[in-house]
Protein backbone atom coordinates (compact mmCIF):
# COMPACT_ATOMS: atom_id res chain seq x y z
CA UNK A 1 0.00 0.00 0.00
CA UNK A 2 1.19 3.41 -0.73
CA UNK A 3 2.39 5.97 2.24
CA UNK A 4 0.23 8.51 1.04
CA UNK A 5 -2.39 6.96 2.77
CA UNK A 6 -0.69 9.00 5.86
CA UNK A 7 -0.06 12.22 4.34
CA UNK A 8 -1.82 15.31 6.28
CA UNK A 9 -1.95 18.83 5.50
CA UNK A 10 -1.17 20.82 8.40
CA UNK A 11 -1.16 24.03 6.55
CA UNK A 12 -1.23 25.70 3.26
CA UNK A 13 1.50 24.60 1.44
CA UNK A 14 2.91 22.33 4.45
CA UNK A 15 1.95 19.32 3.86
CA UNK A 16 3.89 16.24 5.39
CA UNK A 17 4.58 12.31 4.60
CA UNK A 18 2.67 11.40 8.17
CA UNK A 19 1.48 13.46 10.97
CA UNK A 20 4.25 12.73 13.56
CA UNK A 21 6.18 15.68 14.30
CA UNK A 22 8.90 15.85 16.83
CA UNK A 23 7.78 18.30 19.17
CA UNK A 24 9.97 21.63 19.98
CA UNK A 25 12.73 21.17 22.78
CA UNK A 26 12.52 17.73 22.24
CA UNK A 27 14.14 17.00 19.03
CA UNK A 28 17.35 19.58 19.02
CA UNK A 29 18.04 21.23 16.10
CA UNK A 30 17.53 17.51 14.04
CA UNK A 31 20.25 15.55 13.29
CA UNK A 32 21.36 14.87 16.73
CA UNK A 33 20.09 10.98 16.81
CA UNK A 34 21.02 10.32 13.37
CA UNK A 35 22.74 7.86 14.22
CA UNK A 36 19.83 5.92 16.21
CA UNK A 37 17.10 7.48 14.48
CA UNK A 38 16.46 7.42 10.51
CA UNK A 39 14.81 11.09 11.33
CA UNK A 40 13.87 11.89 7.86
CA UNK A 41 10.67 9.70 7.97
CA UNK A 42 9.32 11.83 10.69
CA UNK A 43 6.62 13.68 9.28
CA UNK A 44 8.11 17.26 10.53
CA UNK A 45 10.61 18.42 13.00
CA UNK A 46 10.02 21.29 15.05
CA UNK A 47 13.92 22.78 16.41
CA UNK A 48 14.31 23.53 20.06
CA UNK A 49 12.41 27.03 20.94
CA UNK A 50 15.01 30.35 19.39
CA UNK A 51 14.71 34.02 20.16
CA UNK A 52 16.52 36.82 18.94
CA UNK A 53 19.50 36.67 20.77
CA UNK A 54 21.43 33.50 22.01
CA UNK A 55 19.92 32.26 25.57
CA UNK A 56 21.84 30.44 28.03
CA UNK A 57 18.84 29.72 29.59
CA UNK A 58 17.97 28.31 33.27
CA UNK A 59 20.03 26.86 36.46
CA UNK A 60 20.66 23.24 37.29
CA UNK A 61 18.57 21.28 37.78
CA UNK A 62 16.58 21.53 34.53
CA UNK A 63 14.75 18.39 34.57
CA UNK A 64 12.87 16.61 37.21
CA UNK A 65 11.12 12.82 36.66
CA UNK A 66 7.88 12.83 38.50
CA UNK A 67 4.83 10.33 38.71
CA UNK A 68 3.92 10.17 35.06
CA UNK A 69 6.16 12.30 33.55
CA UNK A 70 8.94 15.01 33.77
CA UNK A 71 9.26 18.81 34.90
CA UNK A 72 11.65 20.77 32.29
CA UNK A 73 12.84 24.42 32.85
CA UNK A 74 15.36 24.54 30.57
CA UNK A 75 14.49 28.08 29.50
CA UNK A 76 14.46 28.41 26.24
CA UNK A 77 18.63 27.89 25.89
CA UNK A 78 19.08 28.69 22.03
CA UNK A 79 21.45 29.34 19.72
CA UNK A 80 19.94 32.35 18.66
CA UNK A 81 17.88 33.51 15.22
CA UNK A 82 21.31 34.18 13.15
CA UNK A 83 22.99 31.26 14.10
CA UNK A 84 20.28 28.84 13.49
CA UNK A 85 20.01 30.46 10.04
CA UNK A 86 23.60 30.35 8.77
CA UNK A 87 24.60 27.25 10.78
CA UNK A 88 20.70 24.78 10.76
CA UNK A 89 18.75 25.80 7.91
CA UNK A 90 21.30 25.25 4.57
CA UNK A 91 21.34 21.42 6.37
CA UNK A 92 17.75 20.94 6.70
CA UNK A 93 17.65 22.64 2.81
CA UNK A 94 18.49 19.47 2.23
CA UNK A 95 16.63 17.20 3.90
CA UNK A 96 13.58 15.84 2.56
CA UNK A 97 11.53 16.26 6.09
CA UNK A 98 9.93 19.70 6.46
CA UNK A 99 11.64 21.70 9.57
CA UNK A 100 9.33 24.20 11.22
CA UNK A 101 11.27 26.62 13.59
CA UNK A 102 9.84 27.22 17.21
CA UNK A 103 10.12 30.69 17.64
CA UNK A 104 9.94 32.51 20.63
CA UNK A 105 10.19 36.68 21.96
CA UNK A 106 9.77 39.34 24.73
CA UNK A 107 7.55 41.58 23.11
CA UNK A 108 5.60 41.87 20.06
CA UNK A 109 7.48 43.50 18.14
CA UNK A 110 10.36 40.34 18.51
CA UNK A 111 8.30 37.94 17.44
CA UNK A 112 7.93 39.83 13.92
CA UNK A 113 11.33 40.43 13.97
CA UNK A 114 11.91 36.68 14.13
CA UNK A 115 9.03 36.06 11.54
CA UNK A 116 10.78 38.41 9.11
CA UNK A 117 14.30 37.06 9.50
CA UNK A 118 12.91 33.39 8.90
CA UNK A 119 10.46 34.09 5.82
CA UNK A 120 12.49 32.98 2.96
CA UNK A 121 15.13 30.84 4.11
CA UNK A 122 15.51 28.12 2.74
CA UNK A 123 15.27 24.43 4.63
CA UNK A 124 12.49 26.69 7.02
CA UNK A 125 9.38 24.93 6.10
CA UNK A 126 7.46 26.92 8.81
CA UNK A 127 7.17 28.92 12.02
CA UNK A 128 5.40 27.63 15.34
CA UNK A 129 5.17 30.39 17.46
CA UNK A 130 5.35 29.51 21.06
CA UNK A 131 3.10 32.35 23.07
CA UNK A 132 3.94 30.37 26.68
CA UNK A 133 6.38 33.10 27.19
CA UNK A 134 6.44 36.09 29.14
CA UNK A 135 5.64 39.52 28.01
CA UNK A 136 8.18 41.71 29.34
CA UNK A 137 6.25 45.16 28.25
CA UNK A 138 3.03 44.02 29.78
CA UNK A 139 4.91 42.56 33.30
CA UNK A 140 5.23 39.45 32.79
CA UNK A 141 2.22 38.11 31.89
CA UNK A 142 2.15 35.08 29.26
CA UNK A 143 1.03 36.52 25.18
CA UNK A 144 -0.56 33.35 25.54
CA UNK A 145 -2.99 33.87 28.21
CA UNK A 146 -4.87 36.44 26.77
CA UNK A 147 -6.97 36.66 23.72
CA UNK A 148 -6.10 40.26 22.68
CA UNK A 149 -1.87 39.26 23.51
CA UNK A 150 -2.10 36.22 21.62
CA UNK A 151 -4.09 37.47 18.37
CA UNK A 152 -1.22 40.69 18.62
CA UNK A 153 1.71 38.48 18.19
CA UNK A 154 0.05 36.41 15.51
CA UNK A 155 -0.69 39.27 13.47
CA UNK A 156 2.58 40.12 13.60
CA UNK A 157 4.09 36.99 12.52
CA UNK A 158 1.48 36.81 9.71
CA UNK A 159 2.79 40.17 8.57
CA UNK A 160 6.28 39.30 8.30
CA UNK A 161 6.48 35.65 6.54
CA UNK A 162 4.84 34.45 4.12
CA UNK A 163 5.69 30.54 5.65
CA UNK A 164 3.04 28.61 7.30
CA UNK A 165 2.64 29.85 10.81
CA UNK A 166 1.29 27.54 13.56
CA UNK A 167 0.55 28.91 16.82
CA UNK A 168 1.20 27.10 19.87
CA UNK A 169 -1.14 27.15 22.46
CA UNK A 170 -0.42 27.70 26.60
CA UNK A 171 -2.84 24.79 28.50
CA UNK A 172 -2.26 27.33 31.37
CA UNK A 173 -5.52 29.17 30.66
CA UNK A 174 -8.80 29.65 31.63
CA UNK A 175 -10.20 29.38 28.14
CA UNK A 176 -8.44 27.61 25.49
CA UNK A 177 -10.96 27.90 23.23
CA UNK A 178 -11.15 31.73 22.99
CA UNK A 179 -7.46 32.02 22.58
CA UNK A 180 -7.63 29.38 19.95
CA UNK A 181 -10.27 31.72 17.64
CA UNK A 182 -8.66 34.83 18.72
CA UNK A 183 -5.10 33.42 17.10
CA UNK A 184 -7.11 31.81 13.93
CA UNK A 185 -9.01 35.20 13.56
CA UNK A 186 -5.48 37.40 13.41
CA UNK A 187 -4.17 35.04 10.36
CA UNK A 188 -3.24 31.63 12.39
CA UNK A 189 -3.12 28.92 9.73
CA UNK A 190 -2.88 26.59 12.36
CA UNK A 191 -2.79 26.09 16.15
CA UNK A 192 -0.93 23.31 18.01
CA UNK A 193 -1.45 22.37 21.85
CA UNK A 194 -0.65 21.88 24.39
CA UNK A 195 2.55 23.27 25.55
CA UNK A 196 3.65 21.93 29.32
CA UNK A 197 1.24 22.85 32.21
CA UNK A 198 3.42 24.97 34.92
CA UNK A 199 4.23 22.40 37.83
CA UNK A 200 7.15 21.98 40.52
CA UNK A 201 8.13 19.51 43.42
CA UNK A 202 10.44 20.01 46.55
CA UNK A 203 12.85 18.15 47.70
CA UNK A 204 12.02 17.27 50.95
CA UNK A 205 15.36 16.42 52.48
CA UNK A 206 17.32 19.98 51.05
CA UNK A 207 13.65 21.58 51.78
CA UNK A 208 14.19 23.36 48.43
CA UNK A 209 12.64 23.04 44.79
CA UNK A 210 13.66 20.58 42.65
CA UNK A 211 14.00 22.90 39.86
CA UNK A 212 16.97 24.91 39.90
CA UNK A 213 14.29 27.56 38.64
CA UNK A 214 11.78 26.60 41.12
CA UNK A 215 8.78 25.66 38.54
CA UNK A 216 8.93 24.70 35.02
CA UNK A 217 7.13 22.88 32.80
CA UNK A 218 5.15 19.60 32.94
CA UNK A 219 5.00 16.72 30.22
CA UNK A 220 4.50 13.38 29.55
CA UNK A 221 1.85 10.43 29.98
CA UNK A 222 0.37 12.87 33.18
CA UNK A 223 -0.98 15.55 30.80
CA UNK A 224 -2.36 13.72 27.82
CA UNK A 225 -5.78 13.51 29.11
CA UNK A 226 -5.68 17.28 29.58
CA UNK A 227 -4.10 17.67 26.39
CA UNK A 228 -6.98 15.64 24.99
CA UNK A 229 -9.54 17.34 26.22
CA UNK A 230 -7.96 20.80 25.02
CA UNK A 231 -7.72 19.33 21.39
CA UNK A 232 -11.32 18.17 21.61
CA UNK A 233 -12.64 21.43 22.53
CA UNK A 234 -10.56 23.77 20.11
CA UNK A 235 -11.05 21.23 17.09
CA UNK A 236 -14.52 21.75 17.97
CA UNK A 237 -14.55 25.44 17.46
CA UNK A 238 -11.86 26.60 14.64
CA UNK A 239 -11.71 25.59 11.28
CA UNK A 240 -8.09 25.53 11.03
CA UNK A 241 -5.93 22.46 11.41
CA UNK A 242 -5.09 21.42 14.83
CA UNK A 243 -1.83 19.75 15.88
CA UNK A 244 -2.36 17.86 19.33
CA UNK A 245 0.51 17.48 21.60
CA UNK A 246 0.97 16.52 25.33
CA UNK A 247 2.30 12.89 26.60
CA UNK A 248 1.92 10.99 23.18
CA UNK A 249 4.05 7.74 24.19
CA UNK A 250 3.00 5.11 21.38
CA UNK A 251 0.19 5.21 18.26
CA UNK A 252 -2.54 4.60 20.48
CA UNK A 253 -2.44 7.86 21.97
CA UNK A 254 -1.94 9.33 18.55
CA UNK A 255 -4.92 8.21 17.45
CA UNK A 256 -6.71 9.36 20.13
CA UNK A 257 -5.64 12.96 19.19
CA UNK A 258 -6.26 12.09 15.71
CA UNK A 259 -9.94 10.88 16.49
CA UNK A 260 -10.74 13.86 19.20
CA UNK A 261 -10.19 16.19 16.01
CA UNK A 262 -6.01 16.94 15.14
CA UNK A 263 -4.72 16.29 12.09
CA UNK A 264 -1.29 16.06 13.21
CA UNK A 265 0.19 15.02 16.28
CA UNK A 266 3.73 16.12 18.06
CA UNK A 267 5.41 13.72 20.49
CA UNK A 268 7.77 15.62 22.72
CA UNK A 269 8.77 13.44 26.19
CA UNK A 270 8.53 10.16 24.57
CA UNK A 271 11.61 11.14 22.16
CA UNK A 272 13.80 11.10 25.52
CA UNK A 273 12.78 7.95 27.09
CA UNK A 274 12.85 6.19 23.85
CA UNK A 275 14.43 8.28 20.17
CA UNK A 276 13.06 5.23 18.27
CA UNK A 277 9.14 6.50 19.16
CA UNK A 278 7.97 9.04 16.79
CA UNK A 279 8.27 6.19 14.66
CA UNK A 280 6.93 3.24 16.10
CA UNK A 281 4.06 5.93 16.15
CA UNK A 282 4.16 6.09 12.45
CA UNK A 283 4.54 2.31 12.01
CA UNK A 284 1.55 1.92 14.24
CA UNK A 285 -0.60 4.62 12.57
CA UNK A 286 0.21 2.89 9.11
CA UNK A 287 -0.97 -0.75 10.99
CA UNK A 288 -3.72 0.58 11.78
CA UNK A 289 -4.97 2.09 9.48
CA UNK A 290 -4.29 -1.10 7.18
CA UNK A 291 -6.14 -3.27 9.82
CA UNK A 292 -8.82 -0.84 9.62
CA UNK A 293 -9.41 -0.96 6.11
CA UNK A 294 -8.85 2.82 6.05
CA UNK A 295 -7.72 4.65 2.84
CA UNK A 296 -6.26 7.66 4.36
CA UNK A 297 -5.58 8.78 7.68
CA UNK A 298 -7.74 11.97 7.39
CA UNK A 299 -10.76 9.90 7.24
CA UNK A 300 -10.22 9.12 11.11
CA UNK A 301 -9.78 13.04 11.57
CA UNK A 302 -12.29 13.93 14.11
CA UNK A 303 -14.05 10.15 13.76
CA UNK A 304 -14.69 10.32 18.11
CA UNK A 305 -17.23 13.52 17.51
CA UNK A 306 -19.37 11.71 15.46
CA UNK B 1 26.13 6.21 19.28
CA UNK B 2 23.87 2.67 19.10
CA UNK B 3 20.48 1.67 20.79
CA UNK B 4 20.14 -1.79 21.16
CA UNK B 5 18.88 -4.84 23.54
CA UNK B 6 21.78 -5.89 25.54
CA UNK B 7 21.52 -9.53 27.22
CA UNK B 8 22.49 -9.19 30.57
CA UNK B 9 25.07 -12.01 31.61
CA UNK B 10 25.27 -11.01 35.15
CA UNK B 11 24.14 -8.73 37.66
CA UNK B 12 25.50 -9.31 41.00
CA UNK B 13 26.20 -7.63 44.49
CA UNK B 14 29.75 -6.41 44.66
CA UNK B 15 29.75 -5.03 47.63
CA UNK B 16 27.80 -3.17 50.31
CA UNK B 17 28.55 -1.00 53.16
CA UNK B 18 26.05 1.36 55.79
CA UNK B 19 24.44 3.47 53.05
CA UNK B 20 24.76 1.50 49.82
CA UNK B 21 25.06 -1.40 47.97
CA UNK B 22 27.73 -1.33 44.58
CA UNK B 23 26.27 -3.78 42.01
CA UNK B 24 28.48 -4.77 39.30
CA UNK B 25 26.41 -5.88 36.14
CA UNK B 26 27.34 -7.27 32.44
CA UNK B 27 25.89 -6.99 29.34
CA UNK B 28 26.36 -8.25 26.01
CA UNK B 29 26.95 -5.18 23.88
CA UNK B 30 29.39 -5.77 21.19
CA UNK B 31 28.36 -2.81 19.00
CA UNK B 32 29.04 -0.47 22.06
CA UNK B 33 31.94 -2.21 23.51
CA UNK B 34 33.73 -1.85 20.29
CA UNK B 35 33.32 1.89 19.91
CA UNK B 36 33.56 2.85 23.60
CA UNK B 37 36.05 5.25 25.38
CA UNK B 38 36.72 5.23 28.98
CA UNK B 39 34.28 8.62 30.26
CA UNK B 40 31.87 8.03 28.17
CA UNK B 41 28.82 6.01 29.54
CA UNK B 42 25.36 4.77 28.24
CA UNK B 43 21.81 5.52 28.86
CA UNK B 44 19.60 2.61 30.65
CA UNK B 45 16.36 1.95 30.09
CA UNK B 46 15.47 1.12 34.03
CA UNK B 47 11.39 -0.35 33.89
CA UNK B 48 8.25 0.97 32.96
CA UNK B 49 7.99 2.83 35.88
CA UNK B 50 10.49 5.33 35.12
CA UNK B 51 10.22 7.74 32.17
CA UNK B 52 13.92 8.69 32.03
CA UNK B 53 16.61 6.42 31.38
CA UNK B 54 19.38 6.51 33.36
CA UNK B 55 23.24 7.38 32.55
CA UNK B 56 25.56 5.05 33.68
CA UNK B 57 29.16 5.22 33.15
CA UNK B 58 31.11 2.64 31.20
CA UNK B 59 33.05 0.39 33.92
CA UNK B 60 34.77 -1.91 31.84
CA UNK B 61 34.34 -3.31 28.38
CA UNK B 62 35.64 -7.14 27.44
CA UNK B 63 36.71 -8.02 24.09
CA UNK B 64 34.99 -10.37 23.96
CA UNK B 65 31.79 -7.49 23.13
CA UNK B 66 30.27 -7.17 26.92
CA UNK B 67 30.19 -3.90 28.63
CA UNK B 68 30.25 -3.61 32.71
CA UNK B 69 28.55 -1.70 34.45
CA UNK B 70 29.59 -0.68 38.35
CA UNK B 71 26.52 1.16 39.81
CA UNK B 72 25.44 2.23 43.47
CA UNK B 73 21.75 1.58 44.92
CA UNK B 74 21.45 3.39 47.89
CA UNK B 75 19.93 1.31 51.01
CA UNK B 76 16.68 2.50 51.95
CA UNK B 77 17.34 2.18 55.64
CA UNK B 78 20.48 3.50 55.71
CA UNK B 79 21.22 7.01 58.06
CA UNK B 80 20.19 9.75 56.48
CA UNK B 81 23.45 11.71 55.75
CA UNK B 82 22.12 14.84 54.21
CA UNK B 83 22.17 18.49 55.83
CA UNK B 84 18.58 18.04 57.46
CA UNK B 85 17.83 14.90 58.94
CA UNK B 86 14.58 14.05 58.90
CA UNK B 87 13.28 10.46 60.51
CA UNK B 88 11.96 7.98 58.24
CA UNK B 89 9.08 7.13 60.28
CA UNK B 90 6.20 7.11 57.90
CA UNK B 91 8.10 9.00 54.96
CA UNK B 92 8.23 6.64 51.55
CA UNK B 93 11.17 7.52 49.73
CA UNK B 94 10.70 6.85 46.33
CA UNK B 95 14.39 8.40 45.37
CA UNK B 96 16.66 5.18 43.77
CA UNK B 97 14.17 4.26 41.97
CA UNK B 98 16.09 3.08 38.66
CA UNK B 99 18.99 1.76 39.82
CA UNK B 100 16.96 -0.14 42.47
CA UNK B 101 14.90 -1.35 39.43
CA UNK B 102 18.18 -2.38 37.75
CA UNK B 103 19.40 -4.53 40.71
CA UNK B 104 16.40 -6.81 40.63
CA UNK B 105 17.45 -7.37 36.59
CA UNK B 106 18.26 -11.22 35.68
CA UNK B 107 20.84 -12.56 33.66
CA UNK B 108 18.99 -13.59 30.74
CA UNK B 109 17.01 -10.51 30.61
CA UNK B 110 17.48 -7.76 27.69
CA UNK B 111 17.92 -4.22 28.63
CA UNK B 112 17.50 -1.29 26.45
CA UNK B 113 20.71 0.46 26.11
CA UNK B 114 21.90 3.55 24.16
CA UNK B 115 25.68 4.37 23.98
CA UNK B 116 28.74 5.13 23.82
CA UNK B 117 27.64 8.66 24.76
CA UNK B 118 30.07 11.87 25.79
CA UNK B 119 32.83 12.76 25.09
CA UNK B 120 34.93 10.28 27.53
CA UNK B 121 38.56 11.46 28.80
CA UNK B 122 41.67 12.20 26.45
CA UNK B 123 44.96 10.77 27.74
CA UNK B 124 47.78 13.01 26.00
CA UNK B 125 49.95 11.22 24.46
CA UNK B 126 53.21 12.39 25.99
CA UNK B 127 51.63 11.03 29.47
CA UNK B 128 53.39 8.31 30.68
CA UNK B 129 52.58 8.75 34.56
CA UNK B 130 48.60 9.26 35.58
CA UNK B 131 47.00 9.95 38.30
CA UNK B 132 43.37 8.87 39.03
CA UNK B 133 41.23 10.02 42.01
CA UNK B 134 38.60 8.11 42.53
CA UNK B 135 35.96 8.73 45.49
CA UNK B 136 33.36 6.19 46.51
CA UNK B 137 31.22 5.02 43.36
CA UNK B 138 33.34 7.41 41.13
CA UNK B 139 35.99 4.33 40.44
CA UNK B 140 33.60 3.65 37.92
CA UNK B 141 34.92 5.22 34.99
CA UNK B 142 38.33 5.27 36.10
CA UNK B 143 38.79 1.57 36.42
CA UNK B 144 38.18 1.95 32.08
CA UNK B 145 40.34 4.48 31.66
CA UNK B 146 43.40 3.04 34.16
CA UNK B 147 43.12 -0.01 31.64
CA UNK B 148 43.46 1.26 29.01
CA UNK B 149 45.79 4.01 30.34
CA UNK B 150 48.38 0.33 31.42
CA UNK B 151 47.73 -1.19 27.73
CA UNK B 152 48.96 2.15 27.08
CA UNK B 153 52.36 1.49 28.45
CA UNK B 154 51.37 4.86 30.89
CA UNK B 155 52.07 4.28 34.77
CA UNK B 156 48.98 4.51 37.13
CA UNK B 157 48.48 5.35 40.26
CA UNK B 158 44.65 4.89 41.72
CA UNK B 159 43.82 6.99 44.83
CA UNK B 160 40.40 4.93 45.86
CA UNK B 161 38.07 6.79 48.71
CA UNK B 162 35.63 5.28 50.48
CA UNK B 163 33.68 6.08 53.75
CA UNK B 164 34.21 2.88 55.67
CA UNK B 165 37.00 -0.06 54.16
CA UNK B 166 34.02 -1.94 52.86
CA UNK B 167 32.94 0.61 50.35
CA UNK B 168 36.22 -0.39 48.27
CA UNK B 169 36.51 -1.64 45.13
CA UNK B 170 37.77 -5.44 45.67
CA UNK B 171 41.38 -5.79 45.09
CA UNK B 172 40.85 -8.99 42.54
CA UNK B 173 39.41 -6.64 40.13
CA UNK B 174 42.24 -3.87 39.74
CA UNK B 175 43.68 -4.34 36.74
CA UNK B 176 47.39 -5.35 36.94
CA UNK B 177 50.36 -3.02 37.12
CA UNK B 178 48.60 -0.14 38.50
CA UNK B 179 49.74 1.60 42.23
CA UNK B 180 47.24 1.81 44.59
CA UNK B 181 46.28 3.89 47.41
CA UNK B 182 43.55 3.08 49.56
CA UNK B 183 42.08 6.02 51.18
CA UNK B 184 39.31 5.56 53.93
CA UNK B 185 37.82 7.82 56.03
CA UNK B 186 36.59 6.01 59.02
CA UNK B 187 39.55 3.79 59.44
CA UNK B 188 43.00 3.65 61.50
CA UNK B 189 45.88 4.85 59.74
CA UNK B 190 47.84 1.44 58.97
CA UNK B 191 49.99 -0.26 56.06
CA UNK B 192 47.05 -1.09 53.93
CA UNK B 193 44.90 2.26 54.52
CA UNK B 194 45.43 5.80 54.93
CA UNK B 195 43.10 7.58 56.74
CA UNK B 196 41.34 10.80 55.43
CA UNK B 197 40.03 12.19 52.22
CA UNK B 198 41.38 11.58 48.63
CA UNK B 199 41.98 15.41 47.98
CA UNK B 200 44.74 15.15 51.28
CA UNK B 201 46.77 12.74 49.46
CA UNK B 202 46.23 13.90 45.93
CA UNK B 203 49.41 16.24 46.46
CA UNK B 204 51.81 13.63 47.99
CA UNK B 205 51.45 11.50 45.15
CA UNK B 206 52.17 14.22 42.19
CA UNK B 207 55.68 13.71 41.38
CA UNK B 208 56.05 12.73 37.61
CA UNK B 209 52.52 12.52 37.48
CA UNK B 210 51.40 14.45 33.85
CA UNK B 211 47.59 14.18 33.94
CA UNK B 212 45.19 13.84 36.91
CA UNK B 213 41.45 12.20 36.45
CA UNK B 214 39.01 12.71 38.65
CA UNK B 215 35.79 11.07 39.47
CA UNK B 216 33.46 11.46 42.55
CA UNK B 217 31.21 13.06 44.64
CA UNK B 218 30.53 17.34 43.94
CA UNK B 219 32.49 18.44 46.88
CA UNK B 220 35.53 16.11 46.43
CA UNK B 221 36.14 17.77 42.84
CA UNK B 222 35.31 20.94 44.26
CA UNK B 223 38.57 20.39 46.87
CA UNK B 224 40.32 19.62 43.72
CA UNK B 225 39.67 22.05 41.86
CA UNK B 226 40.17 25.08 44.24
CA UNK B 227 43.70 23.69 44.42
CA UNK B 228 44.24 23.58 41.13
CA UNK B 229 46.97 25.93 39.48
CA UNK B 230 48.56 26.44 43.36
CA UNK B 231 51.20 24.31 44.89
CA UNK B 232 48.97 21.25 45.86
CA UNK B 233 48.02 20.48 42.15
CA UNK B 234 49.70 22.11 39.61
CA UNK B 235 49.01 19.54 36.75
CA UNK B 236 45.88 19.35 34.30
CA UNK B 237 43.14 17.73 35.58
CA UNK B 238 39.66 16.28 33.80
CA UNK B 239 36.98 15.44 35.72
CA UNK B 240 33.72 13.83 34.81
CA UNK B 241 30.46 15.63 36.19
CA UNK B 242 27.20 14.29 36.93
CA UNK B 243 24.03 16.71 36.77
CA UNK B 244 20.14 15.53 35.75
CA UNK B 245 19.74 13.87 32.36
CA UNK B 246 16.88 14.26 29.94
CA UNK B 247 17.62 12.38 26.66
CA UNK B 248 21.45 12.08 27.31
CA UNK B 249 21.94 12.89 23.29
CA UNK B 250 22.09 16.21 23.02
CA UNK B 251 18.41 16.98 22.38
CA UNK B 252 16.71 18.13 24.96
CA UNK B 253 18.96 20.91 26.89
CA UNK B 254 18.04 19.66 30.30
CA UNK B 255 21.75 18.84 31.33
CA UNK B 256 23.30 22.40 30.06
CA UNK B 257 25.50 23.84 32.74
CA UNK B 258 27.51 27.51 32.43
CA UNK B 259 31.21 26.78 32.23
CA UNK B 260 34.24 29.21 31.47
CA UNK B 261 33.51 27.89 28.05
CA UNK B 262 29.99 29.19 27.66
CA UNK B 263 27.60 26.94 27.55
CA UNK B 264 28.14 23.22 27.34
CA UNK B 265 25.69 20.17 27.82
CA UNK B 266 27.10 17.76 30.27
CA UNK B 267 25.71 14.56 27.70
CA UNK B 268 27.63 15.89 24.73
CA UNK B 269 30.00 18.38 25.54
CA UNK B 270 30.87 16.43 28.68
CA UNK B 271 30.83 14.15 30.95
CA UNK B 272 34.45 15.05 31.42
CA UNK B 273 35.15 18.77 31.62
CA UNK B 274 38.77 20.48 32.19
CA UNK B 275 38.33 21.21 36.03
CA UNK B 276 39.30 25.13 35.84
CA UNK B 277 36.34 25.38 32.72
CA UNK B 278 33.77 24.21 35.68
CA UNK B 279 32.27 26.92 37.79
CA UNK B 280 31.13 24.72 40.81
CA UNK B 281 27.82 26.66 41.46
CA UNK B 282 25.89 25.77 38.30
CA UNK B 283 26.77 22.13 39.14
CA UNK B 284 23.37 21.09 40.98
CA UNK B 285 21.94 17.25 41.08
C1 LIG C 1 27.51 10.83 33.04
C2 LIG C 1 27.07 10.12 34.28
C3 LIG C 1 27.62 8.90 34.62
C4 LIG C 1 27.22 8.22 35.76
N1 LIG C 1 27.79 7.02 36.04
C5 LIG C 1 27.41 6.34 37.14
C6 LIG C 1 27.97 5.07 37.42
O1 LIG C 1 28.80 4.54 36.67
N2 LIG C 1 27.56 4.43 38.55
C7 LIG C 1 26.60 4.97 39.38
O2 LIG C 1 26.26 4.33 40.37
N3 LIG C 1 26.05 6.16 39.12
C8 LIG C 1 26.42 6.86 38.01
N4 LIG C 1 25.84 8.08 37.74
C9 LIG C 1 24.78 8.55 38.61
C10 LIG C 1 23.48 7.81 38.25
O3 LIG C 1 23.04 8.25 36.97
C11 LIG C 1 22.39 8.08 39.27
O4 LIG C 1 22.78 7.48 40.47
C12 LIG C 1 21.05 7.52 38.85
O5 LIG C 1 20.57 8.21 37.74
C13 LIG C 1 20.06 7.58 39.98
O6 LIG C 1 18.86 7.06 39.52
P1 LIG C 1 17.80 6.49 40.55
O7 LIG C 1 16.56 6.20 39.83
O8 LIG C 1 18.40 5.40 41.30
O9 LIG C 1 17.63 7.69 41.57
P2 LIG C 1 16.44 8.73 41.72
O10 LIG C 1 16.87 9.69 42.76
O11 LIG C 1 15.15 8.04 41.92
O12 LIG C 1 16.44 9.45 40.32
C14 LIG C 1 15.54 10.51 40.03
C15 LIG C 1 16.09 11.27 38.84
O13 LIG C 1 17.27 11.97 39.20
C16 LIG C 1 18.36 11.58 38.42
N5 LIG C 1 19.55 11.47 39.29
C17 LIG C 1 19.57 11.15 40.61
N6 LIG C 1 20.83 11.14 41.06
C18 LIG C 1 21.63 11.47 40.03
C19 LIG C 1 23.03 11.63 39.85
N7 LIG C 1 23.89 11.44 40.85
N8 LIG C 1 23.49 11.96 38.64
C20 LIG C 1 22.65 12.16 37.60
N9 LIG C 1 21.32 12.02 37.70
C21 LIG C 1 20.82 11.68 38.89
C22 LIG C 1 17.96 10.24 37.85
O14 LIG C 1 18.64 9.94 36.64
C23 LIG C 1 16.49 10.42 37.64
O15 LIG C 1 16.21 11.12 36.48
C24 LIG C 1 26.23 8.77 36.60
C25 LIG C 1 25.66 10.01 36.27
C26 LIG C 1 26.06 10.68 35.14
C27 LIG C 1 25.44 11.99 34.80
C1 LIG D 1 12.82 19.37 27.68
C2 LIG D 1 11.68 20.07 26.99
C3 LIG D 1 11.94 21.24 26.29
C4 LIG D 1 10.91 21.91 25.64
N1 LIG D 1 11.18 23.04 24.94
C5 LIG D 1 10.18 23.68 24.27
C6 LIG D 1 10.45 24.84 23.48
O1 LIG D 1 11.60 25.28 23.36
N2 LIG D 1 9.41 25.45 22.84
C7 LIG D 1 8.13 24.95 22.93
O2 LIG D 1 7.22 25.52 22.32
N3 LIG D 1 7.85 23.85 23.64
C8 LIG D 1 8.84 23.20 24.32
N4 LIG D 1 8.55 22.07 25.05
C9 LIG D 1 7.17 21.57 25.10
C10 LIG D 1 6.96 20.39 24.15
O3 LIG D 1 7.22 20.77 22.81
C11 LIG D 1 5.53 19.85 24.27
O4 LIG D 1 4.62 20.84 23.90
C12 LIG D 1 5.20 19.41 25.68
O5 LIG D 1 6.30 18.78 26.27
C13 LIG D 1 4.00 18.46 25.75
O6 LIG D 1 4.20 17.29 24.99
P1 LIG D 1 4.80 15.91 25.55
O7 LIG D 1 3.97 15.53 26.74
O8 LIG D 1 4.70 14.95 24.42
O9 LIG D 1 6.20 16.20 25.93
C14 LIG D 1 9.58 21.39 25.71
C15 LIG D 1 9.34 20.21 26.41
C16 LIG D 1 10.37 19.54 27.05
C17 LIG D 1 10.07 18.27 27.78
S1 LIG E 1 20.42 15.38 28.62
FE1 LIG E 1 19.36 16.11 26.91
S2 LIG E 1 20.85 17.46 26.06
FE2 LIG E 1 21.93 16.51 27.65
Amino acid sequence: MSQSSLRVQVAPGLSLANPVIAASGTWGYGDETADLVDFRRLGAIICKGTTLKPRAGNPQPRIIEVTGGILNSVGLENIGVEALISEKAPAWATWRVPVIVNIAGDTVDEYGRLASKLDGVAGISGIEVNISCPNVKKGGMQFGTDPVCAAEVTSAVRKSTSLPVIVKLSPNVTDIAAIARAVELAGADAVSLINTLGGMSIDVKRRRPGLGNITGGLSGPAIKPIALSMVWKVAGCVKIPVIGCGGIMNAEDALEFIMAGATAVEVGTANLVNPQTALDIINGLRQFIRAEGIGNITDLRGAARL
Amino acid sequence: MKQLKAKVLSNDELLSYPGATYFLMRVHAPEIAAVSKPGQFCMLNCGPDVPLRRPLSIHRVHPRGDVFFLYSVRNPDAPDTSRITIKENGLISTSGKGTTWLSKVAPGSQLNIIGPLGNGFSIDNKSDNLLLAAGGIGIAPLMFLAERAVSLGSGVTLIAGARCKEGLYPDSLLPPGINIIRVVESVENNTRYIRGKVTDVIPLHLAGVKQIFACGPQAMLEAISNHVGNKAVTKPVQASLEVRMGCGLGTCYGCSIKTRQGMQRVCKDGPVFNIKDIIWQEVRI
